[in-house]
Formats: C-alpha cells, structure tokens, sequence
C-alpha cells in the first residue's frame, strides 16, 4: 500500500491539469487553474477517497475478524463444512451412541469415570479417539496400530451382578429428543420411541424429521444420510484418517459379546434443545443437546466465514475502484492533511497512546493471554512452549479490539497523510510552543530559576524514565527467571547495570538541584553586593561544593566593606574639614563684607578709594559665593547632601527658572530659544536642588556663550525619560578630553572670568542626588550640558 | 525711637561693624563679646533687641538664648555662619524671632532689626485689628474688607493685580498655586504662557513686602509646582 500512495506525489498543477484532459475536451484552451475546480473532478475525487476508505475498513475489519476467530478456536484450518452431520464432531458423536448402545445390548454397565457418563462435548478427534479406545469396555478387539505406546489397558471390572441397576442401562437416553434408537440386545430391547413398529420406515429412511439412519447388524454399520449410503469403512483398515470410529475394520472387528445385537439409530435433520439430567449409582450425568449445539455452532460458522467473506469481496471492489481514481482522491487527501495540520503533536500523540491501549489494554490484562504471551505457552493444537503458541497469543491479542484496531490504522493514515502533505514546520507542537514561552520567558529571570527549573525539569523525566523502566525490567527479571540461561543471566546483569545507571543519573540531577541553589545564593549574594549591602556574609552548607568560592567572595565583601567603611570615614572628615573651613572662612568674610560697605558709606573719599572699596565688596561678594560652592559640592560629594524629593513638572521648572532669570537674559547678549511642552513632564525631584541645577547651567551659559549667539533650552520626552538640555556656543575654545563636571573646571584656564568653577560640579552632584543623570556633550565650539530624568508614573 | 540693642558676637570687629550700622539707623547698641556677657547685659530692660551669634566661647548663642527666653520676652535675632536649613529651624526652635547667616548684608540686617522692633512695639494694635476679621502672618497684616496689606504696620502701595495676587494667596497660606491658577483667578483669563508674567508680578511684590527680596521670607516658589504664601507665626 505504501508504495500505491507514494507514487501519487503529485504537484497542484499537474494534477488539475490531468483532470483538465481527463474530464474535457482537449481542443480548448487550457485554463488549469479554472479546471481543478471542475465539478466532475470533486465527485471523482469524492469516490475515489470513499472507495479507499470502504475497502480498507471493510477489510481490515473482516481480517481483523477472520483473525481473532482463528486465534480463539485455536484450530488453524476452519471447518469449510456447513452440514453439521458431516463434521468430525457428529462423526465422534454418532460413534460415541453407537458405543453405548452396543455397551448396552451386550449387558454392560455404563458407569465408566466414576459414574459419570462420558461424552463428546467437541474435544478434536484425536483425544476422543484415544480415550474411548482405552475406555471402550467389553468389546472391541483393539489392535496395537491404534493404541500407540499407550501401555496395557486396566480391564474395568464387571458390574456387581447382585446389585441390580436402579434404572433400566439406556435411562439416560430416553430423554434424547435428537437421536431415536432400537437396541436388540442378546435378551432384552430397548428403545425411546416406536421404532420397531416403524422399523419399515426407519429402513426406507423417511421417519419425519430424521435424515440420519445408522445400523448396526451383524458386526457391521451402515448409514444413510438423505437416502444416501454413505462409505464407512473406506479401505476396511482403520487409521488416523478413517472417518467412522466404530467396529466393523479388519483391524477392529467386533467382539463376540455383540454377536446378536442390532441397532438401529436415527438422527434428527434439525437438533431440537433440550436438557436432562441423570441420577445413576450415587453419581450424577448430565446430557443434553449435544446435537443441537454442533449444528447451532456450524450454522453460526457458515453465516460468520460467509458474511466476512462478502465483505472482503465488497473491499477488494471498492479498493479496484479506489486503485482507478487514485489520482483524483490525492485531492481529498491533500484537504484533509490541510485539517489536520491545526492538530497539536502532543494531541496526535495522545490519540495514538489512547487507541494502543484501547486495543491492547484488554488483552494484556487478560491473564490467560499475558501468561501466553510471556510464556509462549499455549493450549490445544498449539500446546506447550512454542512459536506457533506465541505467535496466536500475539494474533489473539492483536485482533482482541477490531474497532480499536480500525481506529489505529485510520491514525496511522492520518499521520501519515499529515507527514506527506505539510512541511516540517507547519506543524504545530504544544510542547514546543510551551518550551519556546519559558525560555523567552526565563531569559528574563534570574539565573538560579532558570538552572532550578531546567535541573527539576531533567530530574523529572529522569524519575518518570526510572518510574517506567520498572515495569518493563521486572517483566524481562521474570521471563529470565523461567527462562534461566547464561544469556538470561547476561541480559538481567545488563538491565541491572543500566537501572543503576539511572539510579545514578538520577542522584546527580538531585544534586544539582543543590547545586543550582547554592549558585542562586551566590548570585543572590553577588547581587547583594553590587547594589551595596555588605553586611551579610553568604553562608553554605559545611559540605557544599561551591563552599570555597563562597568563603573567597566573602573575604573580598569584608575588603570591600572595610575599604568603604575607611573611605566613608575619610569622606566624612573631608566634609567636617570643608565645613569647619567654611565656617572659619565667613567668619573673617562677614568682616570684611561689613566694612567693605562702611567704606562705601563713608563720605568724601577719594574717588580711587571708593573705587577700592567697591572691588573690595565686589570680590568679598565672589569669595562667600565660592565658599558656600565648595561647601555644597564637599558635602554632595560625601553623599550628604540632604534631598526633599516630591513630583513636580519638569517643565513648569523650567519655565519658572527662566522667569525668574528673566532680568539676567534680558540684559544679555543672548538669545534664548525655549522649547518646552505644553503637557507636565512629571518627574520626582528635589525643586530647590533641580532649580540650582538650571540656575548654574543658565548662568553658565550667560557667563561663557558667545556674545550674540543663541542659546536652546529643551526639554524632550522618549522611552519614559525627560531630557533637558541647555545648548550653547561658547565664547572661548572648549579644551577637548576635559571632564566639565570635575570640580574647579572651567573652560577658560585662565579662571579670569569670575566664575566658581562649581557651577556645573553643583549641577552634577545636585542632579545624582535627586536620581538624575547628568553629562556635558561638546562638540567643537557647541557646549551642552543634558538632565535626564526618568517620568514618574 | 533709640531702642537699646544688644548685640553678642565673640568677633570684636562684627560687633563693631553691626554697632556703626544700628547706629547709624538712630538706635542705642550695647556690645557683649561671649554668653554669659549677653546673659547680664540682658537682664537690663532697656534692652529691646538682641542680635546674637552661635558659635561663642563661654555660653554659646542658642544656650543662652534659651535662659535670656526664661526671664525676657523681647526679639532675638540670631545671627550665625551656620547657613543649613537644619540650623536655621533648630535656632527659630530655641526661641529666635529672625535668623540671619553670616556673611550678612548690612542694609538687610538693619531692615530686620527694624522690622522685628515694629512687630514687638506694635503688637498691641495688631491684636486688637486682629479681632476685626484681620489676617495676620508674621510681619504681614491683611485687611481683606479694606483690601489693605500691611507690612510691619505700614501699609504697602499695590497695584490692584498685586493685591488679588496676594489676597488669593494670603488667604490660603502653605496652599500653593500653580502659574496658570493664579493667572485664570486674578486675570480671569485661560492661562498660556503665563509663568513670567505671574513672576514678574510676584517679583514685584516681593520687592514691595520681603525684607531680602533674593530670599523671600513669604511669597515663595515651590520649584515645578507652583507659588505659595509661607505662613509665619
């Protein structure tokens, strides 16, 4: 079949071209395209798709059926025979009457087995045939060629002769509604029915309702069935092949025990169902509608083998048909494989896994057929430890559930269709959508998730391997505990060394699963670190592997805490130093600032001295603005700058600060070009702090832009920060490599332009304390200072 | 007039610079050159004023402060080279009326001497006003009957957009008001654009009300937010 489908791998165009020629007239133009949706073309393919589908579930199930009967009747030649009174069965039936009867005519007793009647329930021909030859009481000459090593034969004592028989010997076949005899024994007769008086009737064959007339007269038996004799002593020598079991053979001749006996026995063409029950010398017999069952049974065969027969012949048409439009049901297939496309690898699976074990679950937890199929041991024909047993164990277990079996093969098309029609990676996989969601997903999380997660993860599959390799190693542990051998011994060594394997992989996973957690703290720790707590030391397991690395990276936080602790110290000094310096500075300051301007007042001084005076107050003016500069930039720079952070408009900032400069721009030589948005900028700040800030970096433009220039004030918003900046021309030749935000830095040298040289060391620290970012950009002669801050929500 | 002031300072200089200047204006100045001097000195009642420093030798500024404040009420004006906010509301807390940082500038240290007598001198009428529906805050009177605002009891000249200016934010002292809210409620208008004009107004007054208009005691702006009245005690 596989190779039928492969070879229609077809392209679209060349198949609608094919319907083109096959479906019209060749003389018109061909338009493909148009022609692949010809109506003609869609039933075709229709047909052709329900023709596959018919013939091969029709067969599969009529196989599948045909199959699993065979394996059930542990028989493999069915019995082609539908006239039940030509079966084995009826044969060994009639033969097993006949015994009796003439056990009966000869004055026998018929309590063999412990008082039970013995009878054919349908156990082949070869079993009955051994066991009435051992059993067959008084008479019956029985030749070696038959008793085969079967050892000498206990003669069964005759019956008490005190003891008369309760009931008359053929009790237990008066009852019989399908068999009518007359037994002419040495002395008595017996019979259930009239059939001395109709013995004419019974010669010519025609009592109503019996077909079936055998007679045993003078040593030998004859039968006919419908008004025909039947042959049944063939060649006159009886052997395995021979159909009657009865006396009468050259090497079975009759006993002279029956010399004198007839019988006379008819069978009923249709068996009618009864059920009698037998009380006899203290045992108990039952029999009943032997007859009626065998051809109950035969008559089921023949509807049975003859149904699944039709219907075989139903599927090998539909599958010719099927062969023929083969071409046009590609089309079908191609839809179908663009359906199951959608269908999830993991839903494919679970349907496969489903439907094996709908159709296997049954029949592996059937014990009879585990035990056959683990021990290759089977019953009947096929008994005892063989291939053939194993072989209809594993024919029974396979056509156990014919639907699930059809549901499996349609699967595997399914599957295979989806495999032949789709590209690789049109499929879709939950699984892997799943993985693929988690490793984006992860790469987001910290490390130590992302190793416990994937160190869990292969320590659950290798539990759940572990978990599933059980069952299988103590079916395999069994079998080689039957089976003992070197190989058996050698293959369970192996699946031990392998188990431990696993054991072992599985300690491994569990350990780094430590592992993992030690490397999260660690990372913890590093992170810790990094974001300045140095206060904890990382503390791990005496018997940790990354214990040593944890104990170095511990010494180093200690350095570091002790570098930071001495460099906190020194900072802190720095600032009471500047502090105290500060203080001792305005004191004298205040003085000179306080007679500076007594000078100023003072009348009728030379113009010179008044003009000393006012460079006095000028430069004293500078210094205290010096002085509270270092005091600030020292104490911002020690992280003790005091901060009230509160939200507030960037803008509105900005505008402010502009306003409030306004005298000073106005005065300058300067243009400013403003450029702020009507909408709040909301950011958290410090006012005071952020209004310095552009203070320093307005005037700073005033002090150093070129005359005449103008200077861009801005302020953007992108990517959830706020930037402001101040762009300026500057006066002078900007120095390159020079880091503006340093303290003491100007642009000039020369430091003779009255500045503090704080100015933008202030605007740095004041912005870093408020959790801005600031830096200057300089690009030749263009000076830009930039205050970024992030928008507040 | 010719107050008495005490002034405390361990620089002989300063308090000889700060005395020509008092003087000048017509007020009588003692000199004291540590705490336990200034302590003395002040049990005098002819003393109306006392400027003083912080850091002294002896009894530094604030200590004293707190005894002078056991047996005195008069102004105390400290005056330190401590220029913190911490300090500045650490001083206010001891007791102080007014604090100034060194390096003063003399005309404003003047003003405020000025300013904290008339307060003290002029108290009386205040209270009494104050009772006639007045606000009163710190050097600040505000008549909003008679639209009339005083400042150490003089009544100050405003235009009569400065004086809804100030009426709007007199009135909700601490409150503050962003530029536009100020322009849509004094000049009845939708703001746009109007932060300088409302700083030019508010600069103004300034000018005509605080002592230092660089370093506004009253109108003050809260950067990114808007203006606001500091309310005083």
């Amino acid at each position: 079949m596989d190779t039928k489908w492969n070879s229609t791998d077809k392209s679209p165009f060349e198949e609608s071209d094919e319907h083109f020629s096959e479906g019209t007239n060749s003389s018109k133009p061909r338009i493909p395209a148009a022609k692949a949706f010809l109506p003609g073309g869609r039933i075709k393919a229709f047909t052709g798709f329900l023709a596959f589908f018919l013939g091969m579930t029709l067969a599969l199930s009529a196989l599948g059926a045909l199959g699993n009967r065979i394996a059930w009747e542990r028989d493999p030649s069915p019995r082609w025979e539908w006239d039940w009174q030509k079966t084995d069965v009826f044969r060994d039936n009639v033969s097993q009457y006949l015994r009796e009867f003439l056990t009966i005519g000869a004055g026998g007793v018929l309590d063999f087995y412990g008082g039970e009647y013995y009878w054919d329930g349908g156990y082949s021909g070869a079993m009955v045939e051994q066991e009435a030859v051992r059993s067959w009481w008084g008479f019956g000459e029985v030749t070696e060629a038959v008793v085969v090593d079967r050892g000498t034969l206990d003669p069964v004592p005759p019956a008490d002769a005190e003891k008369e028989p309760e009931k008359e010997p053929d009790a237990a076949y008066q009852a019989d509604k399908n068999v009518l005899y007359w037994i002419q024994g040495k002395e008595t007769s017996y019979t259930n029915g009239d059939v001395p008086a109709n013995l004419a009737k019974f010669r010519s064959g025609s009592i109503e309702g019996y077909n079936f007339y055998l007679t045993f007269q003078n040593g030998k038996v004859s039968i006919t069935k419908d008004g025909q004799e039947l042959d049944v002593y063939g060649g006159g020598i009886y052997n395995e092949n021979s159909k009657w079991f009865v006396p009468g053979y050259d090497n079975f001749p009759v006993s002279e025990e029956l010399e004198g006996v007839t019988v006379y026995m008819a069978v009923r063409r249709t068996p009618e169902r009864y059920y009698g029950v037998d009380y006899k010398n203290g045992g108990s017999s039952y029999y009943g509608s032997a007859f009626y069952s065998l051809a109950q049974w035969v008559e089921e065969s023949e509807s049975f083998y003859k149904t699944q027969g039709l219907l075989l012949f139903i599927a090998m048409w539909c599958l010719v048909v099927w062969v023929l439009l083969r071409k046009s049901a590609e089309r079908v297939n191609r839809e179908i494989a663009s359906w199951t496309r959608h269908v999830w690898t993991e839903a494919r699976f679970l349907l496969v896994t489903a439907c094996l074990l709908w159709a296997l679950l049954p029949g592996l937890l059937n014990l009879d057929l585990a035990y056959e199929l683990l021990y290759s041991y089977g019953y009947g024909w096929e008994g005892g430890y063989s291939f053939a047993a194993w072989g209809m164990a594993v024919l029974r277990l396979v056509t156990m559930n014919v639907p699930a079996l059809l549901a499996l093969f349609w699967l595997w098309w399914l599957l295979r269709n989806d495999h032949r029609h789709n590209p690789r990676g049109a499929r879709r996989s939950l699984l892997r959508s799943l993985f693929r969601a988690l490793r984006t997903k992860e790469l987001k999380r910290p490390v130590e998730k992302r190793l416990a997660r994937s160190n869990g993860l292969i320590l659950l599959v290798l539990l759940l391997g572990f978990a599933l390799s059980l069952f299988p190693g103590a079916v395999l542990l069994n079998f080689l505990w039957v089976h003992r051998s070197i190989w058996g011994l050698f293959l369970s060594l192996l699946g031990c060394v392998l188990e431990a394997l696993l054991v072992l992989a599985i300690y491994n996973a569990w350990k780094n699963l430590g592992l993992a957690k030690d490397i999260a703290a660690l990372a913890d720790q590093v992170e810790a670190v990094r974001a300045g707590d140095l206060s904890k030391p990382l503390k791990l397991p005496e018997d940790a592997d990354l214990r040593q690395t944890a104990e170095s990276f511990n010494d180093i936080q200690a350095g570091m805490k002790a570098a930071l602790e001495e460099q906190t110290r020194s900072e802190r000094m720095k600032v009471e130093l500047v502090s105290n310096v500060s203080h001792d500075l305005k004191t004298p300051l205040t003085s000179i600032l306080s007679y500076a301007e007594l000078l100023r007042q003072e009348e009728n001084l030379p113009p010179a001295a008044e003009d000393y005076a006012r460079i006095i107050d000028e430069k004293a003016q500078r210094l205290k603005s010096m002085v509270e500069d270092v005091f600030e930039v020292s104490k911002a720079a020690a992280d003790q700058l005091p901060v009230h952070l509160e939200r507030l408009d960037m803008g509105k900032l900005l505008r402010q600060t502009l306003a409030d400069m306004d005298g000073a721009i106005q005065r300058s030589a300067l243009a400013f070009r403003v450029e702020l948005p009507e909408e709040p900028v909301m950011i958290t700040a410090d006012g005071k702090r952020l209004y310095r800030v552009f203070q320093n970096l307005i005037d700073n433009a005033l002090r150093y832009a070129l005359e005449g220039s103008r200077v861009y004030l801005s302020l953007k918003t992108a990517e959830g920060l706020a930037e402001a900046s101040v762009r300026n021309t500057s006066r002078s030749e900007l120095p390159e490599g020079v880091d503006f935000t340093a303290r003491f830095v100007r642009g000039d040298a020369s430091r003779t332009d009255g500045g503090s040289g704080l100015g933008l060391s202030i605007a740095s620290s004041f912005v870093e304390a408020c959790g801005g970012e600031f830096r200057v950009e300089t690009v030749a002669d263009l000076f830009t200072a930039i205050v970024t801050f992030r928008i507040a929500d | 007039m010719n107050e008495c002031i005490l002034v405390v300072d361990d620089d002989a200089e300063i308090v000889n610079a700060i005395a020509i200047t008092l003087e000048r204006e017509g007020y009588q100045v003692r000199r004291a050159y540590d705490g336990l001097q200034a302590l003395d000195q002040c049990l005098d009642p002819s003393v109306k004023l006392l400027l003083i420093d912080v850091m002294m030798p002896k009894l530094d500024g604030l200590s004293a402060l707190l005894r002078i404040r056991e047996r005195r009420n008069l102004p105390v004006i400290v005056l330190s080279a401590k220029s913190e906010d911490t300090d500045k509301i650490l001083g206010l807390a001891m007791g102080a009326d007014d604090y100034v940082t060194k390096p003063y500038n003399p005309q404003e240290l003047a003003a405020r001497v000025r300013s904290q007598l008339r307060r003290y001198t002029s108290l009386g009428d205040v209270n009494a006003e104050g009772r006639q529906g007045l606000i009163v805050n710190g050097r600040l009177s505000y008549d909003p009957a008679g639209r009339i605002l005083r400042a150490d009891g003089d009544e100050v000249k405003l235009t009569p957009t400065e004086m809804k200016i100030v009426d709007l934010l007199i009135r909700n002292p601490g409150q503050v008001f962003p530029a536009e809210e100020i322009y849509r409620r004094v000049w009845n208008e939708d703001a746009f654009s109007c932060e300088n004009t409302v700083m030019v107004h508010i600069r103004r007054i300034r000018e005509k009300i605080e002592l230092n208009p660089k370093e506004p005691d009253y109108i003050k702006v809260v950067w990114g937010i808007g203006y606001k009245m500091e309310q005083h005690g």
